[in-house]
């Protein structure tokens, strides 16, 4: 009996909405937008020196993000010695690849790659709810059909956090930020392990 | 007529800039760079590389140093704007990012292995390889410009062309790594230094 009521107690807990876990409450009276402004300005040439941890393998590289027009980017990841290992193209949730090394030409990992790209560019994802504790915001939104919450302090997008069912699968960290632009941002799986870390050059 | 002079400028300008060489003038360079290679037993200079991505309003600009000794030892070692070596040595590849050791291989450096390869082979002169490359010879000045389409097909999805520019001296002092898409990479050389001597330091892993 004691076991079936913990048992129970722990769903009613696990199934806890992510915000709510946060102890954020509910913002019903106003109407909230979303954005993130780190890839947003198409006159600028956004590059990052890349570090990747995949399993026990790291590699590094470089980082580009070019916005083209309105809800066009496009990412190219290539070594230091300039050989593009993948050139990626959005057009809002449109996803193209231009090229991509036949080494890294694998279905799982372009998967997890376009999500996380895309939570990276989606400039003004459509708030669903949105949530507040002291001086931060959250808002949820949903991208290619997984719920993203982003939050933000004092106005400031600071973290993406991509869940499944209440849990952190991913945490997109925003920090050093200057004039819309992120110089560093940390992009960590807690699912499987990957980490991709990228410093603004 | 403004449009037309104009025209005419660029095609007369062009046409000086860039000349076919004919076959004894490409043979002479052949043996000029393979004199010099014969006696160049280290190879240091500071490089420019110029990543030139069309859809960029600007080339992603790196400077740093490469080392090289005969016959087929390289490091290319930037310095800004980050810390990063890699040095070809024995088929492998050590990097050092920014302290961080690694020997990983990703598969993409296999032409920058093929670029390596042929750096290396002008410095030794045997590059001149019609098996490998079609080759075709250009004087820019006193320059000359050598451009070098692989005829592998799998190369080829990578690498258009290579174009090497050597000075009077039949010294490299240009390389631009041209891909199928236009885009390419284009290192320049400066303050090229040979026969000094270079300790096995620069070289350990």
């Amino acid at each position: 009996m004691r076991f079936l009521l913990s048992s129970i107690l722990l769903i009613l807990v696990s199934c806890g909405s992510y915000p709510k876990k946060q102890n954020f409450k509910e913002v019903t009276s106003e109407k909230v937008e979303i954005y993130n402004p780190y890839f947003s300005d198409s006159t600028k040439d956004y590059v990052y020196k890349a570090d990747i941890k995949v399993f026990k393998n790291s590699f590094s590289g470089i980082f580009i993000v070019k916005k083209l027009s309105e809800a066009r980017h496009r990412i190219v990841f290539t070594t230091e010695l300039g050989n593009k290992l993948f050139d990626f193209e959005f057009q809002q949730e449109n996803f193209k690849i231009n090229q991509i090394l036949p080494e890294m030409d694998k279905k799982v990992l372009i998967n997890v790659l376009k999500r996380d790209f895309f939570a990276l560019i989606e400039e003004k994802p459509f708030a669903i709810n949105s949530y507040s504790k002291d001086d931060l915001r959250m808002s949820e939104s949903e991208l290619l059909g997984k719920k993203h919450y982003y939050l933000f302090v004092k106005g400031a997008l600071e973290r993406i956090v991509r869940t499944a069912n209440g849990k952190e699968k991913v945490t997109f960290l925003f920090s050093g930020i200057n004039d819309n632009i992120a110089s560093e941002i940390q992009i960590l799986h807690h699912g499987i392990k990957l980490e991709i870390k990228l410093k603004a050059l | 007529m403004n449009r037309l002079l104009y025209l005419l400028f660029l095609v007369c300008t062009t046409s000086f800039a860039q000349t076919q060489m004919n076959n004894t003038e490409a043979t002479e360079l052949q043996s000029k760079v393979k004199s010099l290679a014969e006696t160049t037993k280290t190879i240091t200079a500071d490089f420019v590389q110029y990543k030139h991505l069309d859809f960029l309003s600007d080339d992603i600009v790196s400077t740093g140093k490469l080392s090289f000794k005969s016959p087929d030892l390289v490091k290319w070692a930037y310095v800004k704007p980050f810390e990063y070596s890699v040095l070809f040595k024995d088929d492998m590849l050590y990097i050092n990012n920014e302290g961080k050791k690694n020997e990983v291989d990703i598969g993409s450096n296999k032409m920058f292995k093929q670029l390596n390869k042929l750096i290396s082979s002008s410095v030794t002169g045997d590059m001149f390889n019609t098996e490998e490359f079609n080759i075709s010879y250009f004087n820019k000045g006193s320059d000359t410009e050598v451009h070098f389409s692989p005829k592998d097909k799998k190369f080829a999805k990578y690498i258009k062309e290579f174009h090497i520019l050597f000075n009077a001296d039949a010294e490299v002092s240009e390389v631009k790594m041209i891909e199928p898409s236009n885009d390419y990479t284009h290192i320049v050389f400066s303050n090229r230094l040979t026969n000094q001597n270079l300790s096995d330091a620069v070289f350990a892993q």
